[in-house]
């Protein structure tokens, strides 16, 4: 790639698509993609808001609607408020644990060469791992019986992990920095590895230490990539179900219980498939919300990059 | 009819999409080769059933060249997700495995189960299973399942070594039970092994401490469906001991973290570092498989789960799985569930089936096993086979008798009881709530 | 904003570091805080891939008696054996099957879409789509999994490897418009322009001008997504039900009960699944590297 030739003035005008010919060639571009998404991403979408309106339970052959009934009984379950609560946790402790981790080790490792490809294959294994092998792996592990506090006799290691509610959740967002951190720090090591270095050097002229030239140039260049890391952190939050559901399977009581496994448990433990949708499509909502108010973030950052360039 | 509209507008677009199928070798079995049905069967993967369902399969097949049966082995916790998917995409397998009660009701209201009641007509078959098994096969009066491997109570175990050790006995009552829990954690072992991780086993306690408490009545209500049938005072007060045992750390530290898939509850008590538990009888083949020497060495003391002092329960009562049931699939073609028929009339009621549970260790659902308990494990299954033989009540496990929804709700609630999230009060409300769905 | 660096947008070029030398190995020097951590976090890291790989080297039997953290007295294969007799090499092929079936259509038709939304910006009926892709970042999959099996079971597609691979291919389409989109807005316009001016069509300056530039980002969403759909549970779960069409996430799960509790078998069948990809990735490294560099940073 390094053939590339660095970008001169790059052109606010869209590329306009020249005549009729060239757009609809463009739309047939489109089409495979947008037939496919539609296809297993629209359509299941309607499909769980009419399901929603149902009181199926999975096994009747004929799917009746009945009107708000499933929509009540959604909105009324005592566990719903507690199911948001547990997903925003998750959501707000995992980006408040995995985003400064993630920076700091990313930093680390662009500056730091001579281990670099060392330290980078063994942080990825665990992205390889698929979450049911880690769930099975921690439950192992934190088994306050023979687990690593039997292992390595220290007392304080025998915790009920994940049989306490802020402990499971603690675990819980401990597993998901594990499994998780590697990932996003990649992803900074690669950002910042974009920052020119005369920018430090100019820091170092004006006699700026290391934590100044952190916080003045290493962490206002990562904007972008912050927005970037944290949306895929914040939406795939909402979608953590493999992991929690070989963990803890929403346990202990309903301690970690998010709207993905409250959704499953309703659906197809329960047979009520009816609320289950209902829960769905409020996932979906709190989804969209949420990428609408991080694109709001990106978008806004995105334009005024382009007014700089 | 929005619905209707939507799929047949998502099928035909899908059709001209889809890949030429790879591997859809249909469940049903509807395509068969040969002259008689080609039933598939759907049961529970691992020791100590597995080898015995198979077995079963083979002398069929064996026997009967024409027909074939082709089992597929699930997971436990996959089996009950993967059958009721099926059931709700029409790929149900022709004999389908579970655990009668609740479920097998839900199936029946689904028009998805064969009624099996004139085929139980015959007496000479129907006679040479246990009566008893019978129950939850039924439902509203009508035969939906054949019980067939085992009787499963749920026994109360005891590590013997641990006992001695600890210098005290076998506890005849359950205020013994009470006297004894600061006895051994005095000595750093835990009282009861639970795996607290895996709601249904602490199910069990609850359904010994209502029973014993309260006789079987209140559960009968229950499942019968009357309103209020949880507001018994005798579940008030039942739920309050067990909360009383909780808080007295009476299940070994981190209970709630203990899964039981992993085995790690039996491993507990095996290796010493719980003296006790309440546990179904199956496991006492693992016990005897992981423990090494434990079982040979007479290690593991057992019993009923001992009365209450002043409770109301007939202390010969026991709870667990009256059997494991087959059922067959009202949409299998007819030569399928001819073939089904003629495998419950033939393989499932023969000698070997019998001896073959025995082997296993179990108790078979068949009448008259009692003379065949001559091997190593002798003692234990005349134990189990006179505790269902002389129990006044052989009640069903409750998330199993139940109906899937209320069983959820019910497992949800335990966890939440053993977990202190919620007073006994509370317990009774939310409970009291879901009667009869 | 202060204006954007150069450098942000060559990452691919080798310019800046020719200056940038002496300055970076200086700084290397005194990052004690970020040094100490990477280290403490390599032994996180390791602690439990330490323990699958020592465990799955112990029998059954003294699996709760030994020492969880210390390698049993003596290894035994056993369990490699055990877990590759008990279809272990179907489930990785299903795996693999459904792994390559699902990314490569998924990369292919998310890059078209992603270059004709670039190249389409004045196109309504483009931007239009590109706006049902980014509502369809949020849509989690747990969400539709009813719906999507009702469809997979109306298209009698239902437990074969395909029900898993279709959902997969459009799932990943979201993200991965996204960051190839993103990237493709860096090839300077110039360069379109000439293709233009040499008569090419727009396949043509698809395939001869944006797809080998794109390269790096089309490694990093192969590599992304390939470790979502792998590692994918819950369309398994739902869409198949015949362990002839289990994948490995699947099989793992049961094969905790499968063997009892022969917690060393899930360890060798983990470690096993494990090993195939870290190579992979231990060659594909670089790219990955240096696709998350242009792809992600902005």
């Amino acid at each position: 790639m390094t053939t590339l030739a660095p970008p001169v003035v790059r052109g606010q005008e869209p590329t306009r698509s020249r005549g009729g010919r060239s757009g609809s060639v463009l739309v047939w571009m489109v089409l495979p993609a947008f037939v496919m998404f539609v296809f297993f991403g629209i359509v299941p979408l309607i499909g769980v808001v009419v399901l929603s309106f149902s009181t199926w339970n999975g096994i009747t052959p004929t799917i009746e609607l009945t009107g708000l009934t499933s929509w009540k009984a959604a909105l009324t379950n005592e566990g719903l408020p507690n199911a948001l609560w547990v997903t925003f946790l998750i959501m707000a402790l995992s980006w408040l644990v995995q985003t400064p981790l993630s920076i700091l080790l990313g930093t680390f490792m662009a500056r730091q060469s001579r281990y670099r490809g060392f330290l980078a294959v063994f942080y990825f294994i665990p992205l390889l791992l698929s979450s049911a092998a880690i769930a099975i792996t921690y439950k192992s592990l934190l088994d306050p019986n023979f687990g690593l506090g039997a292992g390595l006799g220290i007392e304080a290691l025998n915790q009920d992990w994940l049989g306490q509610a802020n402990l499971a959740i603690a675990t819980l967002i401990f597993v998901v920095s594990w499994q998780f951190i590697p990932f996003h720090s990649l992803i900074y090591q690669g950002a910042v590895r974009q920052i020119p270095d005369s920018m430090y050097e100019a820091a170092q002229i004006d006699g700026a230490g290391r934590v100044r030239q952190f916080f003045s140039i290493t962490l206002p260049q990562l904007k972008y990539t912050i927005i970037t890391s944290s949306t895929l952190m914040v939406v795939g939050s909402l979608t953590f179900f493999d992991l929690i559901w070989v963990l803890t399977a929403g346990g202990p009581g309903d301690a970690t219980r998010a709207l993905a496994v409250q959704m499953y448990q309703l659906g197809f433990q329960a047979s009520l498939m009816g609320p289950a949708s209902a829960i769905a499509v409020i996932l979906v909502l709190v989804g969209i919300g949420l990428s609408l108010l991080l694109r709001r973030l990106g978008g806004r950052a995105d334009q005024s990059q382009m007014e700089g360039a | 009819m929005k619905r209707r509209n939507f799929l047949t507008l998502t099928t035909g677009a899908a059709a001209g999409a889809a890949l030429a199928a790879c591997g859809n070798d249909g469940p049903a079995g509807s395509e068969s080769g040969g002259g008689g049905g080609s039933a598939s069967y759907w049961s529970l993967s691992g020791e100590p059933g597995e080898p015995y369902r198979k077995a079963a399969i083979d002398r069929f097949n064996k026997a009967n060249p024409d027909s074939k049966i082709t089992p597929t082995f699930f997971q436990n916790d996959a089996y009950k997700q993967k059958i009721k998917t099926a059931l709700g995409a029409n790929q149900a397998p022709t004999l389908i495995w579970g655990w009668g009660g609740g479920g097998l009701k839900s199936y029946v209201e689904a028009g998805q189960v064969e009624d099996l009641t004139s085929f139980f007509g015959d007496a000479a078959l129907k006679s040479k299973l246990l009566p008893g098994s019978f129950g939850a096969a039924t439902v509203d009066g009508k035969i939906y399942a054949m019980p067939v491997e085992t009787v499963q109570p749920i026994v109360f175990y005891y590590n013997k070594k641990v006992f001695e050790q600890v210098g005290v006995s076998a506890p005849q009552t359950y205020g013994d039970i009470l006297d004894l829990i600061p006895k051994f954690n005095a000595k750093g072992i835990a009282p009861f092994s639970l795996a607290g991780q895996s709601r249904w086993t602490n199910m069990m306690w609850l359904e010994f401490m209502l029973d014993r408490n309260a006789g079987s009545e209140v559960f009968d209500n229950v499942f019968a469906g009357k309103a209020g049938a949880w507001s018994d005072p005798a579940v008030l007060d039942m739920l309050t001991k067990v909360q009383d045992l909780v808080k007295m750390n009476a299940f070994q530290k981190g209970f709630a973290s203990t899964a039981a898939d992993t085995n790690a509850d039996q491993a507990l008590l095996y290796t010493g570092k719980a003296a006790m538990m309440v546990h179904g009888s199956w496991s006492y083949g693992i016990q005897k498989a992981n423990g090494g020497k434990f079982v040979a060495d007479g290690g593991l003391g057992w019993m009923n789960f001992p009365p209450i002092d002043g409770g109301k329960g007939d202390p010969t009562n026991t709870v667990g799985n009256p059997g494991q049931y087959l059922s067959i699939s009202s949409k299998a073609t007819a030569a399928d569930k001819e073939t089904a028929k003629k495998f419950f009339s033939t393989t499932l009621v023969d000698d070997e089936e019998k001896a073959g549970w025995v082997k296993s260790g179990g108790v078979p659902v068949l009448a008259n096993s009692d003379s065949l308990y001559t091997g190593e494990d002798a003692q234990f299954q005349k134990d189990m086979s006179a505790i269902a033989a002389g129990a006044k009540t052989f009640a069903q496990s409750w998330d199993q008798a139940l109906s899937p929804t209320a069983s959820e709700v019910l497992l949800d609630n335990i966890a939440k009881l053993f977990q202190l999230q919620v007073s006994p009060q509370q317990w009774v409300d939310n409970m009291n709530g879901v009667i009869g769905k | 904003m202060t204006p954007t660096p150069a450098g942000t947008r060559t990452g691919k070029a080798p310019a800046p570091s020719v200056t940038g030398r002496p300055a970076r190995r200086r700084l290397t020097e005194r990052n004690w805080v970020g040094g100490s951590f990477a280290w403490l976090w390599l032994i996180v890291v390791m602690v439990p891939l330490y323990w699958l790989v020592i465990t799955s080297f112990k029998t059954q039997a003294n699996y709760f008696i030994t020492n969880p953290l210390k390698p049993p007295s003596e290894f035994t294969f056993d369990n490699y054996v055990l877990v590759i007799e008990s279809d272990f090499a179907r489930y990785f092929m299903n795996s693999v099957i459904v792994t390559l079936g699902a990314v490569l259509p998924a990369t292919l038709i998310s890059f078209m879409a992603a270059y004709a939304v670039v190249r389409g910006a004045g196109n309504r009926f483009l931007q239009g789509v590109n706006g049902v892709f980014l509502m369809g970042l949020a849509i989690p999959l747990q969400a539709v999994v009813i719906p999507v099996y009702l469809i997979i079971i109306k298209m009698e597609l239902y437990n074969t490897l395909q029900a898993i691979i279709l959902p997969s291919i459009a799932f990943a389409i979201p993200l991965s418009v996204l960051v190839l989109a993103n990237f493709i807005r860096d090839v300077p316009k110039e360069l379109f322009e000439s293709m233009r001016m040499d008569g090419a069509t727009e396949w043509g300056t698809m395939w001869r001008l944006a797809f080998p530039l794109t390269r790096p980002a089309l490694v990093t969403v192969v590599i992304y997504n390939a470790v979502g759909i792998w590692n994918g549970y819950l369309l398994p779960l739902i869409l198949t039900q015949s362990p002839e069409n289990a994948t490995i996430p699947l099989a793992l799960a049961s094969f905790q009960t499968q063997f009892g509790v022969n917690v060393p078998a899930v360890a060798a069948s983990v470690t096993l699944t494990t090993v195939p990809i870290v190579l992979l990735y231990a060659i594909g490294r670089r790219q990955l590297v240096s696709g998350l560099t242009a792809g992600f940073s902005k």
